[in-house]
């Protein structure tokens, strides 16, 4: 028992502070970044339920466990699919990028898809000078770790008018070799005037790998451009799975997100829209389900600060077993932000008796000429429709599994890629054990 | 094919069938009616086997088998079907789906294959056009913003294609219009087979103007307290339902 003690005897902050130095020296502008962002982590310590934003999330399990840095690796054996995507495809190991299992097609002119780290080689300062003023300053601990600790990423830049027809799809693999490590990638986005792209981060996981990964996603879309964001997250049942994602939306500018969460023993994604020019139009579609015991949870920030910008938001949570979800929109809006229009849905559908979902939406308005609306409702599956069903010969296994694909479909429906749309209908109906597939 | 013998049954907790007894033989077409109460519905649902509905005592045997005993999904399979009163809304299920779904499930029950596309998009055609139903419906959610009528007429499609042994008819004329009537009529009509039994619960006479019974009962307090042949119906239409319960009370 002694090892034990003496183990303990390392706070989890010491912990981090000692993987830190072990990983981190230097006197470059960009470790001396890493190195506030660490001190800011270590000062403010993680979130605890006494936080509002984390108070159904409770991340001592999280905090409890050593991870050290992740090393890249040599994939598993078996490993969940890859969408099966057209277009440039960055794949991440444990974190890093690994080019031999990527494949860049050609871009169009003035498009640049690059790894963080080749970012770093070519353009140190330029980095720094993008950090410093975007991420320094702002941002909860977690996204402070990242900064202090992460390695690689991507990053996409889109001169103005340029328009990417296929997706950039960055696959975060994280294998078996993870176990206890921790990634911090970290994927930066810039559209010029009236770009126009599609980003698709999918974050997978071997199957009994228990790691943790502390994901921020960025994107600045100038005037007039529009990116279309789909992140599906299926990590290891073990896994933590923090993602944090933020975009400025300049005038004219849209943002859509698809949200799905399905894997992880815990996980949270954070997704945060600033509407910052007029007529810029956010929309944040998600499905969360998690089963068993897995916790899920949704935070999402709709902050409305310039006039004439709308939003539209709608959440779907399915739980079963002893799972736990939760649901927190906030949507801001700032005085003067005038003339503004965002709708709010949360829908959520409890499988089991033991299940929970929480719910909340907040609203914040400061400006007095808005429409805003929002709605939240909690059931169960329609008795009356599962006996419906049941009485044309489904198995009840099967009519559960039909209104369980039917409540996620209103989400799925609105997933206009088609490799994301099938693998994801894929997915939820082996989740629910789907059998009779049947589209004539 | 199916012998209900003393019949008890609550509805919640309210008992509604007390002892109710009928026979319905292959290629009979029976007719059940009755004031509102008298535990139509009840029986409706008690022999498709939904929740919330308990019998208390008697049997209830088709084709040899203790109905009581089986799933609603069994029971569908070895042949009963049902039409709903009130047909349910199910926006994100699809129509094609349900009806493929409970066919391959009632097919596989009986040992045989399942249908392939084809086959099955021949025959969904061909009953679609019975019911003067639009194809688009097939896409369309099971019942979603159907009106009171397409919703009878997609009960009836439904049952067309799933050819039951045993046809219950929940009330299946309220709400129609006279035209409604005629496409919901023919296709139960169409049904009619020397295999095939169908029990009509209704309220009215009207709809059996459209389907011609072998039998009809007056169902009263939760029993059948008079049997008779079409005429009786006409009787009733003409009289109510007042002289019947004098004549089974005295």
């Amino acid at each position: 028992m002694s090892t034990v003690a003496a183990k303990n005897t390392v706070s989890p902050l010491e912990r981090y502070k000692m993987a830190f130095e072990s990983r981190w020296q230097g006197n470059d502008e960009l470790t001396a970044l890493r190195h506030a962002a660490l001190e800011q982590f270590l000062s403010a310590g993680f979130p605890t339920q006494r936080d509002e934003a984390w108070k159904y999330t409770n991340l001592r399990r999280l905090e409890s466990r050593s991870f050290t840095p992740a090393e890249t690796s040599a994939l598993d054996a078996h490993q969940p699919e890859w969408l099966a995507t057209a277009g440039t495809r960055i794949v991440l190991v444990n974190g890093h990028c690994l080019p031999a299992l990527s494949s860049q097609v050609a871009q169009p002119p003035g498009v640049t898809v690059l790894t963080f780290k080749q970012w770093i080689e070519h353009e140190p300062a330029a980095v720094a000078a993008y950090l410093k003023e975007q991420d320094q300053l702002t941002g909860n601990a977690l996204e402070q770790l990242n900064l202090a600790f992460f390695e690689d990423g991507v990053v996409v830049n889109l001169a103005d008018n340029t328009i990417l027809d296929e997706p950039v799809y960055i696959v975060h693999q994280s294998t078996s070799s993870a176990a206890q490590r921790m990634s911090h990638p970290r994927i930066v986005v810039r559209a010029g005037r009236n770009a126009r792209a599609t980003i698709i981060e999918h974050y997978l996981g071997a199957n009994d790998a228990e790691y943790f990964t502390n994901a921020v996603t960025r994107f600045d879309i100038a005037a007039g451009g529009a990116v279309k964001h789909f992140r599906v997250q299926q990590e290891s049942p073990r896994a933590f799975h923090i993602g944090h994602v933020q975009t400025k939306l300049a005038k004219d500018a849209r943002f859509s997100i698809h949200d799905i969460a399905l894997g992880a023993s815990l996980g949270r994604s954070g997704i945060t829209a600033l509407l910052e020019g007029t007529g810029a139009h956010a929309a944040l579609f998600g499905l969360f389900a998690p089963m068993g015991n897995q916790h899920l949870d949704a935070h999402t920030r709709l902050d409305h600060i310039a006039a004439h910008t709308t939003s539209e938001e709608d959440y779907r949570g399915i739980a079963g077993g002893r799972a736990r979800g939760v649901f927190n929109g906030k949507v801001i809006v700032r005085p003067d932000a005038q003339k503004i229009d965002a709708r709010q849905s949360s829908r959520n559908l409890l499988l089991s008796p033991t299940a929970e979902i929480d719910t909340k939406p907040e609203l914040e308005i400061y400006a007095n000429d808005v429409k805003c609306s929002h709605g939240a409702t909690t059931g169960q599956l329609d008795a009356t429709a599962l006996f419906y069903l049941r009485s044309r010969g489904l198995s009840e296994s099967d009519a559960r599994a039909a209104l369980i694909r039917a409540f996620a479909e209103s989400i799925l429906a609105t997933i206009d890629l088609e490799p994301v749309h099938a693998a994801l209908e894929k997915q939820i109906d082996e989740r629910f054990k789907l059998v009779n597939e049947a589209k004539a | 094919m199916l012998s209900i013998k003393n019949l008890h049954a609550l509805a919640g907790e309210k008992q509604v069938l007390n002892g109710l007894d009928l026979e319905v033989g292959a290629g009979e077409v029976h007719a059940i009616m009755g004031p509102n109460g008298s535990g139509k519905s009840t029986l409706a649902q008690v022999l498709a086997g939904r929740e919330g509905y308990t019998v208390t005592g008697g049997t209830v045997t088709y084709k040899g088998k203790n109905l009581l005993e089986l799933s609603p999904e069994d029971r569908a399979r070895e042949g009963v079907f049902l039409a709903f009163q009130y047909p349910v809304e199910i926006p994100g299920v699809n129509n094609v789906y349900l009806l493929k779904a409970g066919l391959n499930a009632i097919r596989k029950h009986r040992g045989e294959s399942e249908m392939d596309a084809f086959e099955f998009l021949t025959l969904i055609r061909e009953k679609m056009k019975l019911m003067q139903m639009d194809e688009s419906f097939l896409n369309r959610g099971v019942n979603e913003g159907f009106s009171g009528g397409e919703k009878k007429r997609n009960e009836i499609l439904q049952m067309s294609v799933l050819e039951p042994s045993l046809a219950l008819l929940d009330e299946t004329d309220s709400g129609l219009d006279i035209d409604a009537l005629r496409v919901v009529a023919a296709g139960v009509n169409s049904l009619r087979s020397p295999e095939r039994a169908i029990v009509l619960v209704t309220h009215y006479q009207r709809l059996l103007d459209y389907i011609e019974p072998d039998h009809v009962h007056v169902l009263s307090g939760g029993r059948i307290i008079k049997s008779g042949d079409k005429s009786l119906a006409l009787e009733l239409e003409k009289r109510g339902y007042d002289w019947v319960k004098q004549e089974a009370a005295a």
